[in-house]
């Protein structure tokens, strides 16, 4: 039986789908029956979610650099 | 960020349009400096990326669609940064650096395994409810900018730009078995901000 600190240990590779089915199987059987690893997964999926949808820092200088990539195609650089 | 779809754009880039460019750049550019940084490291960061573009415009006419042309940009830009790398074999540093608010770590477990301080229930359970929050996003902005070059290029290629473990060791010439780790490690460390300020409402 895996202890909570191992699951922890195998989150990541559990939400990428990086784990083998005996592991896979193993970190199923263990969150069917512990409430606080649960709540962790949740709480990494949340977290996950999070991190993608952070508003990125915008681009200072998008438009000076899309005229210069622009006139750089026209010229046929 | 939705990127419009490369059949729509390309024909656009070759004609020379500027606005075509501004959403390739728009679109791209933050990826393009994440793999910038994992390979050479924030000093030069953002002149490889000035060169990627510059190399993207030169071969622009001979992309072939074989790939995305994300996956395109993504790739000009690794090599773009490798040739900058002289010694081209770094060593991937596993090192961890310390951040603001830690990991889950050994100390929130007992002994045999079982957790001590488990986590707590959050007060809001959606994306767009925890960003609502400036303070939450500053917070994370701090966060990442903790986590060294290499580890916080992984997460950002891995969660905002949504690169494949994969594609991401590709590109950055990492071991799967290492850019799990490195994303593992950051993702801990994001939780423990956000379990923070969920915990204590602030920094």
């Amino acid at each position: 039986m895996l202890t909570c600190k191992e699951l922890v240990a195998h989150s990541s590779d559990f939400l990428d789908g990086q784990l083998r089915l005996r592991s896979r199987i193993a970190v199923r059987l263990h969150l069917a029956s512990c409430t606080n690893c649960r709540r962790f997964i949740r709480q990494m999926r949340l977290t996950r979610a999070v991190m993608r949808d952070l508003p990125e820092a915008p681009i200072p200088d998008l438009d000076s650099l899309a005229q210069r990539l622009a006139e750089l195609q026209q010229k046929g650089e | 960020m939705s990127a419009p779809p490369d059949a729509q754009l390309l024909p656009r880039l070759l004609a020379g349009d500027q606005l075509a460019f501004r959403e390739l750049v728009a679109s791209y550019q933050s990826a393009m400096r994440a793999v910038a940084y994992a390979i050479v490291g924030s000093r030069n960061a953002d002149e490889v990326v000035q060169d990627a573009w510059l190399a993207v415009v030169r071969n622009l006419a001979g992309f072939q669609g074989r790939s995305s042309l994300k996956t395109w940009l993504l790739t000009i830009t690794a090599n773009t940064a490798k040739t900058r790398l002289k010694h081209n074999r770094r060593e991937v540093l596993l090192d961890d650096i310390p951040s603001p608010h830690g990991s889950i770590d050994d100390s929130r477990f007992a002994e045999d395994g079982h957790w001590l301080l488990a986590p707590h229930n959050w007060h809001q359970d959606s994306p767009e409810a925890l960003l609502t929050e400036d303070e939450l996003r500053e917070c994370l902005e701090k966060t990442l900018a903790s986590l060294s070059d290499l580890q916080g290029s992984v997460l950002n290629l891995r969660e905002r730009q949504g690169l494949e473990l994969e594609e991401i060791c590709n590109l950055l010439d990492i071991s799967l078995s290492n850019a799990r780790v490195l994303s593992h490690r950051a993702r801990l460390k994001v939780f423990a901000t956000l379990e923070h300020f969920e915990e204590t409402g602030h920094c």
